[in-house]
């Protein structure tokens, strides 16, 4: 057995300059490829998950941005069904007051067309009083209606007031004695005898016929209106008819 | 057949003798210089196939200086790579017909053991001071001194042995054998002989791990090492 010591120099200094080498071109170039392989990923990782952390900030404003839009839609629908309530109560107050117009206006044409119905049937009940009065009239006899309608006017002119019946009947007052048919001129005397007489004086008293009275004897003068006739007597019944 | 106790000079440089050792220790070194120069020239952050290889080698290594000695391997992944890349090429350069395995000489291992017995107190100075290394020796006890001294040379020279040992006898026995029985017998003690020198290689580079992290660390508590081996991921 030998042991060769420049051998033994040799390969300490050789494996001692191995160990330069291989760190001068192997594990530090290999070693550091692989720190900047992990920072690179390292980086790349935590550039990841800051991207993860907006994109899921971003779906939180998404989120928030679609539960603003949801609470404006129901503010939206909210305010469009008190809108609509409250159109659908003005038209219904509007509709309710057209109604009550219309309620009104139809009453009061109601109640014109009932006035209007109630006047044509007093008017033809009035032309059928008169139709028929006359009717009766002619059927009378003439002379017996007029002393009828005579004694009438002289009950009417004794009825009167004493001071009444004595201005109206005062000496030169002119009266006017209106009847349905023409007094004879022999009757007038009498008719100014009796008319004189209620009235206690001699009024001048002229006479005229009217057929309009149907039948009867009106006396008319300056402060005096004795109205004696079927045609007063039926306007006074309409008016009653009316009340 | 020549003893393999005996290193025999191929030639001499005036009175200096070059052996087989040196000169196949030589070509390795040429061979691992310039394949370290092939695979670093175009190194990607997308790795090829051969760089990923390589990648895994370096941080296999890393691993392993991490769980043996607790601590970064930084400043020690050249020394204890390189023992171990050069002891393991060395022992399978028996593949190669004519070549003889320079760790089956006793001044390589020699050397190697020498080296490794240097970086232990260049370490552990570096890490603790001159008084700081010393103090070493007086863990866990003043009276330990002479036995931790003892220790510090009985342990290098045991490293000498143990890889002489295993890669000289292997080789002898082939040779041996190869003699007696012939052309293809060897084979399978061959095998078992690349085996050996993957595992010694192992072994060495642990061994001399263990004696720098007892330089370095003895009489320190053990740094917590945060792992690094899987890349650091945020939530």
């Amino acid at each position: 057995m030998t042991f060769d010591w420049w051998t033994l120099g040799f390969q300490t200094v050789n494996v001692a300059v191995l160990v330069w080498l291989l760190q001068r071109f192997f594990w530090k170039p290999v070693s550091a490829m692989i720190q900047q392989r992990r920072s690179t990923v390292q980086g790349q990782l935590d550039d990841a998950a800051a991207k993860r952390k907006e994109a899921t900030e971003a779906l939180a404003g998404i989120a928030a941005t679609r539960a603003g839009f949801a609470k404006e839609g129901e503010a939206i629908r909210t305010a469009a069904h008190a809108a609509a309530a409250k159109d659908s109560t003005a038209q219904r107050e509007q509709a309710s007051k057209a109604a009550a117009v219309l309620e009104a206006t139809a009453r009061a044409a109601i109640e014109t067309d009932r006035s209007t119905a109630e006047a044509a049937a007093s008017r033809r009940a009035s032309d059928l009083a008169v139709d028929i009065a006359k009717h009766l009239a002619a059927r009378l006899d003439g002379a017996a209606v007029q002393a009828a309608f005579l004694d009438w006017l002289v009950k009417a002119i004794g009825a009167m007031p004493e001071a009444a019946r004595r201005l109206a009947g005062a000496e030169g007052a002119t009266l006017e004695a209106v009847s349905a048919t023409p007094i004879a001129a022999a009757d007038q005397a009498r008719y100014d005898a009796a008319i004189g007489q209620a009235f206690g004086s001699r009024p001048q008293i002229t006479y005229r016929a009217d057929p309009s009275l149907i039948a009867g004897l009106e006396l008319r003068g300056a402060n005096l209106a004795v109205s004696n006739s079927w045609r007063a007597d039926l306007a006074q019944v309409l008016a009653d008819l009316k009340r | 057949m020549t003893s393999p106790l005996s290193s025999l000079a191929l030639f001499h440089v005036g009175p200096v003798p070059i052996t087989a050792a040196v000169i196949v220790t030589w070509a390795l070194m040429a061979i691992l210089t310039l394949g370290s120069v092939l695979v670093t020239r175009r190194l990607t952050l997308v790795p090829s196939r051969t760089q990923a290889a390589f990648e895994l080698i370096v941080d296999t290594v890393d691993g392993q200086i991490r769980d043996t000695m607790q601590m970064e391997p930084g400043p020690y992944r050249a020394f204890v790579g390189t023992l171990f890349v050069f002891i393991f090429v060395a022992n399978w350069s028996s593949l190669v017909p004519g070549v003889g395995p320079p760790t089956a000489k006793l001044e390589t291992d020699a050397a190697l053991a020498l080296l490794v017995f240097v970086a232990v107190i260049w370490f552990g100075i570096r890490a603790g001071g001159v008084l700081g290394y010393l103090a070493t020796f007086a863990s866990p006890n003043p009276i330990m001194i002479p036995l931790n001294f003892i220790e510090s040379l009985t342990r290098t020279f045991s490293l000498l042995v143990r890889l002489f040992g295993n890669v000289m006898s292997g080789v002898f026995v082939i040779g041996i054998v190869l003699s007696l029985a012939g052309f293809l017998v060897p084979i399978p003690l061959m095998a078992l002989d690349l085996l050996t020198g993957a595992v010694q290689a192992y072994i060495f580079a642990i061994l001399a791990m263990v004696f720098i992290a007892g330089a370095v660390s003895d009489g320190k508590p053990a740094r917590a090492i945060p792992d690094l081996s899987n890349p650091r991921t945020t939530s």
